[in-house]
């Protein structure tokens, strides 16, 4: 009896041990007390607040101090600093092509191979995070510097599922459901997609979201980081096909709410407006995960509105690629403290802490974070699409040039829309890249 | 800033000066009475003394940047590099330049045309009429508009929604009323230059009405009642003796007007970014110089185009004032 006893006592611990490291517990860091950590970074109101909640985490754990401040021109600023030697400990960079320039400037310190490991094992489509985080340092040797942490997703279909319902129609797995999806919905007299160019001076970017996550679907990833450095013409005949594959969406009358002279006139954050009205004017909205933002007011996640994962094609062997953008972490100025805040933000509770802020929209790779810490359903379905992905890319537009992916790209997909050919436009585009070299 | 020292900064700038001009013109005349400069050499050297500060602030703020723009438009795009006259190459060869420069002709023929001669009848008209003042005053509000402003207002005469859509824009409603397919108007090549040069007209027709209005009645009762007693009709009148009289105010409206619209680019940028072949000068200077990282060289070579473009109006103008002066 004793021994019985016994024997489910042991068991029993043995359960509360397992269950307890499971959960993974909280963050229990080093001593750091006296230590100074300095971070710079484009976050503003409200995430700087939000940021500041992880950061008290990591304070309380090792009494080290963290100040973070945040800028609207960060961009020029971390520049500025790390010429003049003075930079922060850590910064963090909006898009790679900063992070990259300042490598090149011999400003960042490596991560070293334990953190690239970490990344390869831990985050969603390792890979992919520690290609984002690799750039030549200033005499051209390649080393892993960026640590990505805070990440988006714009791989996303929005509709409506009482529109779905009504019209019987099922979320589509693949892209060749997607397709036939559409040709169904047009052949029942409903319209398929909202497509909204309109962003003021930035006219155009959402068409160039679409033909970064065709090209993804479409190509092997080697193809698209060609493409996006120019190794590939920007008139490659993969480049016209995709545009054209965005084409047989946007420039087809009956497959776009408002016509194909629509597209380029309808304002981006008007157009999803359309999937609420009554009748509806479309079925689907292809767009990133802010975009919520900008639904009518009441409209609720999960009833209202849900989305899935823009598809992948079954026939072609290139996984589930995810087109997205997101922050990274560099080290300016190396110390033992900026080391143990890096090994923070990979530990669980530094993501889930920012997660569970009501509507924060925090997504992060991290495959060791509990999903539903998550403050809501959709950020949830969000995450596990990041956590699904096999491939990651970023917003090509944002890593080519400038003038190409904040320009001639833009203006060139509302020509395109506009009516001229798909090659017309890809040559022009192709002539302002040749032109800036 | 607080009030306070507002008025402090007032003061002092004030005083400033005031100590400038006193204590240098306390030093010359105690210069000449130690006989160090003479009389003579006194009174030359006064103004110049008096005006220095006004020429310096124009040299920093005004010839230095056209120096500088026109140095930056031989450079690359940092600015750095010199490249000699390959950014001009590349502007005689961009078909967006080329673009650019027709729009801006087109632009320069038909909105001061068409402010004058708008503005010319208005106020004609408005003279004759008991509601004409309130008219004046409907058709100058524009005026108080920013430009951006009224690009914003047009974006809603213009706007364009799905044929079966309701129809928010004010053009198209008009259209689909009439039984007509609804036109994306900012879409159509040519005409939606003239629709974007529509807003220029509406914005600047007031202010060439108020100058004539003004004009208008300098002109001698005298020799209008002259004319009419002589039997000739109001047209006549219009064409043979009020026009005529009013040709210099007709020269200095369309002067005024065509230099801003050499530099129209808020309403382009509001409403088209350039886009379906609107592009003008101005915007696709703002385009190179500040877009993705920016490219100053180019950027400044736009600038300076401008600029040689409202030059000769500006030498112009000054010579027929000072011709103005002298009769």
């Amino acid at each position: 009896m004793y021994k019985t006893f016994k024997l489910i006592f042991a068991f029993l611990l043995a359960v509360l041990f397992l269950n307890s490291s499971a959960i993974a517990g909280a963050y229990k860091g080093p001593d750091l007390s006296g230590e100074k950590i300095v971070i710079s970074g484009p976050w503003l109101a409200p995430q700087d607040e939000q940021f500041r909640k992880v950061i008290k985490a990591f304070t309380d754990a090792t009494g080290a101090t963290v100040e973070y401040g945040g800028s609207d021109s960060f961009e020029q600023q971390i520049i500025i600093d790390v010429k003049a030697g003075s930079p922060p400990n850590l910064a963090i960079f909006p898009q790679p092509g900063l992070a990259a320039n300042v490598a090149a400037l011999g400003g960042l310190t490596p991560l070293g191979n334990d953190m690239k490991n970490w990344v390869l094992e831990n985050y969603a489509a390792g890979q992919s995070w520690v290609d984002l985080g690799t750039y030549p340092d200033k005499n051209g040797n390649k080393d892993f510097f960026g640590f990505f942490y805070r990440v988006n997703v714009k791989s996303l279909v929005w509709y409506s599922p009482d529109n779905f319902s009504d019209n019987g129609y099922k979320v589509p797995k693949t892209m060749e459901d997607l397709i036939s999806l559409t040709e169904k919905m047009a052949a029942d007299g409903n319209t398929p997609w909202c497509i909204g160019l309109g962003s003021g001076d930035a006219t155009g970017w959402p068409a160039t979201d679409w033909m970064e996550d065709i090209m993804l679907r479409t190509h092997k990833p080697a193809v698209y980081d060609m493409w996006v450095t120019n190794e590939m013409p920007f008139n490659d005949k993969r480049v016209i096909e995709a545009m054209d594959f965005f084409g047989s969406f946007a420039k087809n009358d009956k497959y776009v709410a408002g016509g194909s002279k629509a597209v380029a006139t309808t304002d981006f954050r008007d157009s999803p407006k359309g999937l609420f009205s009554s009748p509806p004017k479309c079925m689907m909205h292809r767009q990133a995960s802010f975009i919520p933002a900008f639904f009518p007011d009441g409209v609720k996640a999960g009833e209202d509105y849900d989305f899935f994962y823009f598809p992948s094609y079954s026939t072609k062997d290139l996984g589930n690629p995810v087109l997205g953008g997101g922050t990274l972490f560099a080290i300016t100025k190396d110390s033992k403290a900026t080391r143990e805040f890096l090994n923070y933000l990979g530990h669980p509770q530094s993501n889930e802490i920012w997660m569970a802020i009501e509507g924060s929209g925090f997504l992060n790779p991290n495959k060791l974070i509990d999903l539903s810490k998550h403050s809501s359903d959709t950020f949830r379905g969000l995450n596990q699409i990041l956590l699904n992905a096999t491939t990651f890319r970023f917003d090509g537009s944002d890593l080519m040039p400038g003038a190409i992916g904040a320009g001639s790209f833009w203006t060139g997909m509302v020509d395109y829309t506009s009516g001229q050919s798909s090659k017309e436009v890809a040559d022009k585009i192709q002539a302002s890249w040749d032109a800036i070299k | 800033m607080s009030i306070t020292s507002l008025f402090l900064y007032v003061f002092f700038g004030t005083a400033i000066c005031f100590l400038y001009f006193h204590l240098s013109n306390l030093a010359l005349d105690f210069a000449s009475k130690k006989n160090t400069i003479k009389f003579s050499q006194k009174s030359v050297l006064r103004p110049y003394i008096f005006i220095a500060p006004a020429v310096i602030i124009l040299v920093i703020f005004i010839l230095y940047p056209v120096v500088e723009t026109l140095r930056l438009s031989f450079f690359n795009k940092t600015g750095f590099e010199f490249v000699g006259i390959k950014n001009y190459v590349w502007a005689a060869n961009d078909p967006e330049f080329k673009r650019a420069i027709l729009n801006n002709l087109g632009w320069l023929l038909v909105v001061p045309t068409l402010s004058a001669f708008f503005g010319l009848v208005i106020a004609y008209l408005a003279d004759k009429l008991w509601w004409g003042t309130i008219a004046k005053s409907i058709i100058f509000m524009p005026m108080a508009i920013s430009f951006v402003g009224a690009g914003v207002i047009w974006k809603f005469v213009y706007d364009y929604r799905g044929p079966g859509d309701d129809q928010i824009g004010f053009l198209n409603a008009i259209v689909v009323s009439l039984g007509f397919e609804p036109q994306a108007w900012m879409t159509i090549p040519v005409w939606n230059n003239l629709f974007l040069m529509a807003i220029m007209v509406w914005i600047q027709t007031g202010l060439a009405m108020v100058i004539f209005s003004a004009a208008l009645r300098g002109i001698p009762k005298e020799m209008l009642e002259a004319a009419r007693i002589d039997g000739a009709s109001e047209f006549k009148i219009f064409t043979k003796i009020i026009i005529p009289y009013l040709e210099k105010t007709i020269l200095v409206i369309w002067t005024i007007i065509t230099i801003l619209v050499l530099k129209i680019f808020d309403i382009i940028l509001a409403m088209t970014n350039g886009q379906w072949n609107t592009e003008v000068l101005a915007n696709l200077m703002y385009d190179w110089m500040f877009r993705g990282g920016g490219d100053s060289g180019r950027g400044s070579l736009m600038a300076i185009v401008i600029m040689i473009g409202v030059i000769p109006i500006m030498i112009w103008n000054i010579r027929r004032h000072k011709e103005d002066e002298k009769s």
